[in-house]
């Protein structure tokens, strides 16, 4: 996967994160996965397509969704329910979408899909022959893995 | 039971989201978003505006924008949506009322999608995250254009 593709997203998840649930935020290390990987719990997914077709995947655990869905509604959740899983998309839409948008102002095109969300226990996402980074996001509510895989279309 | 006159107010000000003549303007809101609706909602409900109605995709926002026609002052329009784009709804609602006041609000600053909805008749163009302030600046300045 081209580095250039990455950039925009760790930009855009430590604006607007910081932006919607206040500073403190740290980048972790950035790493490759494997294709199969477990999922946390919570794992919100907006699609690419366009010159490129790939996937982005937010991932967290139930407990770090529920805080981080309660700080954006400024108001404390109980559960993930209708309100704080349309919080979650929202937060991953608007994550990838300021991404595109920097990636549109390198060259590249790319549209997106409207954000699903998937929550369960011991999970795992597969992709095809294509190689995921992680951008480790630590807040105070818990951790966000950013899950990036964008391939060329053949 | 407090009153209004327990709270002196230090600016005697008129809620923005009301009329000269004391009537709410009134708001459809398409996204489909529960989230981000409540959001618009709270923002502007605050100031005195009136949601109408919400609508959750392209059709249902023109549909409803249809039959909530002429008792409706302003549109937020969100882009990415399922079964029809805020675009293509924004086109549709301008052909059936070239007068119509739509405002965009998308986590999308692309420049063409930016450019394209203002040359169809979008009045005004939101990039999420929302902040209180930049939603009630641009609705109002909107609806004060004629």
């Amino acid at each position: 996967m081209r580095v250039e593709y990455i950039n925009p997203f760790v930009e855009s998840a430590y604006n607007v994160l910081s932006e919607v649930i206040g500073p403190d935020i740290q980048r972790g290390d950035l790493y490759l996965k494997s294709t199969t990987q477990p999922v946390m719990g919570v794992a919100a997914l907006v699609g690419l397509a366009g010159d490129v077709e790939g996937r982005v995947l937010f991932d967290m655990s139930m407990k770090t969704a529920i805080s981080v869905a309660s700080k954006m509604n400024g108001e404390e959740l109980a559960s993930l329910d209708e309100l704080g899983k349309a919080t979650i998309t929202e937060l991953a839409n608007m994550i990838t979408a300021q991404a595109v948008t920097k990636l549109h102002e390198l060259g590249f095109q790319f549209d997106l899909t409207p954000p699903a969300i998937i929550t369960g226990e011991n999970m795992e996402v597969s992709d095809a022959d294509v190689e995921a980074l992680i951008v480790p996001m630590e807040l105070s509510s818990g951790k966000i893995e950013i899950n990036v895989a964008i391939r060329e279309r053949a | 039971m407090k009153t209004k006159m327990d709270f002196p107010n230090i600016n005697e000000r008129q809620p923005e989201g009301i009329s000269d003549e004391g009537k709410s303007f009134r708001v459809l809101i398409v996204d489909d978003s529960m989230f981000v609706t409540k959001q618009i909602g709270q923002i502007l409900t605050s100031e005195g505006f009136e949601i109408v109605a919400t609508a959750s995709d392209g059709q249902e926002g023109l549909e409803t924008y249809k039959e909530l026609y002429p008792d409706i002052d302003l549109v937020t329009m969100d882009i990415t949506m399922p079964r029809m784009d805020g675009v293509t709804a924004l086109e549709k609602i301008i052909e059936f009322d070239k007068n119509a006041k739509v405002i965009m609000i998308s986590a999308l600053g692309k420049q063409d999608l930016v450019k394209k909805s203002l040359l169809i008749g979008a009045k005004n163009y939101i990039v999420k995250p929302l902040d209180r302030k930049k939603v009630l600046e641009r609705v109002i300045g909107t609806l004060k254009t004629d």
